[in-house]
């Protein structure tokens, strides 16, 4: 018995074998000539960022099939290539080595931590690759990158000045500002400050652990001074046990947070009169966008994220950017990712295909995505994004603006 | 393909001098020490700032060492009283201190942001990949040095004192030996060389954050050294080496695994670390090169 299973073991293994040779000896008609061209994903599919990584992938994979599909760029194939970050600058390091080192890619998008992005930075500028990030920290767009990083997420220093401009909106005169320890936690209030005390009104701030299982007595500092607006820099777990002990101390003020800590999880958490009348502010992706509408339509998933909005972007603009520069090197990117992303003059597209279909009749393109306009500026920030206010209503987040 | 595995090399020797570091406090001593992340982190901190404020990198090193001998004996200090699980939690929790400091003392550690732009040892003089190979001859030399002392070490009468003592400390302590001197001096040197290890990471990747300081890498070096061997250098080196070389060799398992979406690949990664270390020690359930005991001589 066990040398008759061994026999057409042996047998399946030597036609399986023959067939893949066979494939490879077969010329490549109908596919894209030329070596193909290499770009990576470098997402957060383990550790903390591991429940945003794996939507991204698929995001950036729908869009590279669309474009080989339609014949690739230069008349050569895109072959992607991903890694997992592990949500760990050592492992991320060793994960971008390998994609730089032996898969030679030109780009690398979607680094999703602020230490993973700083930590691979100056291998990609070193090497000559480009690197398109999600992550905040103010600090990586002042690296010495030469040119070889963008980021599609709004910088603090934008989103700081937002939640100050809003409070004063609000009629708010003071405002103190309760956050965990972050990478932004310094710009972040400076900004607010600066928003506030041009419109007359004041700022302070407080910094807490983010693991403690009560805030009384930062609550009870924070409401020393009776502050017209409480703004809250946290996550989600912090800012639960926090609302509760602001409710408990009887604070009747208004109270703005960040959209991704009061989100439908706190809700549940907490009683409705805890959460209610707390305004929310996120960067907004481009909802009702053409290129939202075709992400949303591309991987089938609703309300996909700002992250996944913004890596769809960076793919769509790389590859956008290897067309118009002719070339497929990293250089070639850093070099024409702007004539895509914002010509002036340039006809609005909101997808690669289109774009590429200009591009090949020697038109200028102005990319418009799916997370927002997607104009950088010198070091490598956007310019500008929508930002999306919320209000919990009867326990429900409802739509203020857009704006 | 040649740079990569150069630096995979020289990623693996500082794997392997933690490793090293770990079997002279675990292996010989037998105190398990969880927060051997947060003493790597005390080195790059310490180099980087050093360094930071115009030191030479040498001096950087050795400024790393002398942090990590300090925080060494103090952590004994603190955990005196304390064996085996209680004494793993609390340097569990030491690692953790390391990285709140770091996170929250801005003005010394840069916070969150992390230190960059650490100066690398000749990187202008020698360009990248000059640079690379110069500093993988540094780094295994030092892998090959402190490896070559241990060895030495544990084959004197001092390395038998603290086998001794991991077998049986109040039996030790019987025989007259002063096991707490004997505990503080294995700690601080130790912790001398997982900071050593920091610091020569710091420099190689000019970047070293608060994030750096998570278990992960503590967990990669256990496993490493149970492969390996606990309780002989040999085996701390091989194990340092092994684990990482297998775990950058699962990168490319995904190659032959067509089919499979990205996050799967990755889990399946983690898989492949976990039940490579079940089939060793299923194998050899102490390790590829397991302790050696010389015969008592006859007398």
């Amino acid at each position: 018995m066990t040398r008759i299973g061994m026999d057409i073991n042996r047998r399946t293994l030597l036609a399986g074998t023959a067939a893949v040779a066979g494939t490879l000896a077969m010329p490549a008609i109908g596919r894209a000539q030329g070596a193909p061209i290499r770009v990576a994903t470098l997402l957060p599919l383990t550790g903390a960022g591991g429940p945003y990584g794996p939507v991204m992938g698929k995001a950036v994979k729908a869009v590279v099939d669309e474009v080989n599909a339609a014949g690739g760029i230069l008349g050569r194939r895109i072959e992607l290539l991903g890694e997992d970050d592990q949500t760990n600058p050592e492992a991320g390091v060793r994960a971008a080595r390998k994609l730089i080192d032996v898969d030679k890619v030109s780009a690398i998008m979607g680094t999703w931590a602020s230490a993973v992005t700083t930590a691979v930075a100056p291998l990609c500028w070193g090497s000559g690759t480009f690197l398109a990030t999600v992550s905040g920290a103010d600090a990586i767009t002042a690296l010495p990158h030469q040119g070889f990083l963008i980021r599609t997420q709004p910088n603090t220093t934008l989103q700081g000045r937002k939640f100050g401009e809003f409070a004063i909106a609000q009629g708010a005169k003071s405002a103190f500002f309760l956050t965990p320890q972050t990478p932004f936690a310094d710009s972040q209030f400076n900004n607010i400050k600066a928003a506030m005390e041009k419109a007359g009104g004041k700022a302070e701030r407080l910094i807490y652990d983010d693991k403690k299982p009560s805030y009384r007595t930062e609550v009870d500092q924070a409401l020393a001074g009776k502050p017209d607006a409480l703004i809250f820099g946290g996550y989600t777990p912090d800012t639960t046990v926090l609302l509760k002990d602001v409710f408990r101390a009887g604070y009747k003020g208004q109270k703005i947070a960040f959209g991704y800590s009061v989100n439908a999880k706190l809700l549940e958490g907490v009683p409705p009169e805890v959460a209610e009348g707390i305004y929310t502010i996120s960067p907004s992706p481009a909802e009702g966008s053409n290129a939202y509408k075709r992400l949303v339509k591309l991987i089938g998933v609703n309300n996909p994220d700002p992250y996944t909005t913004q890596v769809y972007d960076q793919i769509n603009l790389i590859l956008m950017a290897i067309a118009a520069g002719g070339d497929a090197s990293g250089t070639a990117i850093k070099d024409n990712i702007r004539k895509v992303s914002q010509a002036a003059g340039g006809a609005v597209v909101d997808n690669a295909i289109d774009g590429l279909k200009l591009i090949a009749e020697k038109k200028a393109v102005n990319y418009d995505g799916a997370s927002g306009p997607c104009d950088f500026t010198e070091i490598g920030d956007i310019q500008d994004c929508q930002f999306r206010y919320e209000q919990v209503k009867a326990g429900k987040i409802t739509l203020v603006k857009i704006a | 393909m040649l740079s990569y595995l150069i630096f995979a090399l020289t990623i693996g020797g500082i794997y392997a001098l933690l490793a090293l570091s770990l079997n002279l406090v675990w292996g010989s001593a037998g105190m398990v020490n969880l927060g051997l992340a947060g003493f790597f982190g005390v080195g790059a901190y310490a180099s980087a700032i050093a360094t930071g404020a115009g030191a030479p990198v040498v001096f950087g090193w050795g400024v790393a060492a002398l942090a990590g001998v300090a925080v060494g004996l103090l952590v004994t200090f603190a955990t005196l009283r304390l064996r085996d699980d209680y004494l793993a939690i609390v340097t569990l929790g030491f690692a953790e201190m390391v990285r709140l400091v770091a996170l929250n003392e801005r003005w010394l550690t840069k916070g969150a942001d992390g230190i960059s732009g650490i100066a690398a040892p000749m990187k202008a003089e020698l360009g990248t990949s000059g640079f690379n190979l110069f500093y993988l001859a540094i780094v295994s030399a030092i892998v090959l040095g402190v490896w070559w002392m241990l060895t030495r070490l544990d084959a004197s009468p001092y390395g038998r004192t603290l086998k001794s003592i991991r077998e049986d400390q109040e039996l030790a302590r019987f025989a007259g030996k002063p096991v707490l001197r004997f505990k503080y001096e294995a700690f601080a040197l130790s912790a001398a060389i997982a900071a050593l290890a920091g610091a020569l990471y710091a420099h190689f990747q000019s970047y070293f954050s608060p994030d750096h300081i998570q278990p992960l890498i503590t967990i990669y070096i256990f496993l490493g050294l149970t492969a390996g061997g606990v309780g002989r250098p040999a085996g701390a080196v091989a194990g340092g080496y092994a684990v990482l070389l297998f775990i950058e060799a699962t990168r490319f398992a995904a190659d032959v695994m067509p089919g499979l979406q990205a996050v799967q690949v990755a889990a399946f990664r983690e898989i492949l670390i976990g039940a490579a270390l079940l089939i060793v020690l299923h194998l050899k359930p102490k390790g590829f090169l397991p302790e050696t005991m010389p015969k008592a001589p006859k007398p």
